[in-house]
């Protein structure tokens, strides 16, 4: 049997955001700089910015609580063509930020029998490639993976 | 957490125009919601139940609660049998109005002007 080796997946970066309301916005910006020139279009790059965003606010609201104290922690790599976010917080198994049982339907919203809120994890899932969510201890991961190749289908017109 | 938008209002004949720059999101719900009742109060002097344009023009960022400022302003405009249409979305911000159906509700302009024009209010 061949194998194929897979490359090592390199770091392009890592950093911590205190969390507090907003900071998603450090996070999505540090990011887009890091990925800038990385293979991505410029339309996937924005798709990805918005996941990070809202992976980043779940993690400071539900999984931190708000407290500044306890970071964020985001790390950057790629591995071959994949484009891959972790965004970490100490939320642990009982993530209320997973609570997503109930989809989004808008026009129940409209209608007042869902609340307007609800929209993150359904953003997040609709921007990116792949979405998993792991949990060690407390320690509570969204992974965001974006591929840099064949995706031309989904570009903007 | 300090809001980062603004919102200017003015009033056309059959439409009521809100005018958003900056960032909308959790922060925003005073100012939109003050645009708004502005806005609407503005064209009912003038006898005009009207439709309501926002304009994202000079709009960088919206997020998730953003999203649910809009889903509020929309269910209230129905709730008053007022349309609301936008404008100067960026694309992406266009596939996200596309992904959560907005757009069903929200008629899409590219720009304020056209929005005005097809609006018949020029």
């Amino acid at each position: 049997m061949t194998q194929v080796a897979r490359p090592a997946p390199e770091r392009l970066d890592a950093f911590t955001v205190p969390s507090q309301p907003g900071n998603e916005r450090l996070a999505l910006a540090r990011v887009a700089g890091t990925l800038q020139g990385r293979g991505l279009s410029d339309a996937r790059l924005e798709r990805l910015k918005t996941a990070v965003a809202e992976a980043t606010m779940n993690a400071i609201e539900h999984g931190n609580g708000n407290r500044a104290e306890i970071p964020v922690e985001v790390e950057v790599t790629r591995s071959g063509d994949d484009i891959i976010v972790a965004i970490s917080d100490q939320g642990g198994q009982t993530h209320p930020g997973d609570d997503d049982h109930e989809q989004p339907d808008l026009l129940k919203k409209l209608d007042g029998d869902q609340s307007p809120r609800g929209w993150g994890l359904f953003l997040i899932r609709n921007m990116v490639d792949a979405m998993d969510i792991t949990t060690d201890g407390q320690r509570h991961t969204i992974w965001l993976t974006m591929r840099t190749t064949g995706a031309a289908h989904d570009e903007h017109v | 957490m300090t809001s980062m938008c603004e919102a200017t209002t003015r009033v056309l004949p059959g439409a009521a125009i809100i005018e958003l720059a900056g960032e909308v999101d959790g922060s925003a719900a005073e100012v939109l919601t003050d645009a708004y009742k502005r806005a609407v109060s503005a064209s009912a002097e003038s006898g005009d139940l009207g439709t309501v344009v926002l304009d994202f023009a000079a709009v960088d960022y919206i997020n998730s609660t953003g999203i649910a400022l809009i889903v509020s302003v929309l269910a209230r405009a129905r709730a008053e049998r007022r349309k609301v249409v936008a404008s100067g979305l960026s694309a992406h911000y266009r596939e996200i109005f596309d992904i959560t159906r907005l757009s069903d509700f929200i008629e899409l302009f590219p720009d304020l002007d056209r929005a005005v024009s097809q609006l018949g209010t020029a």
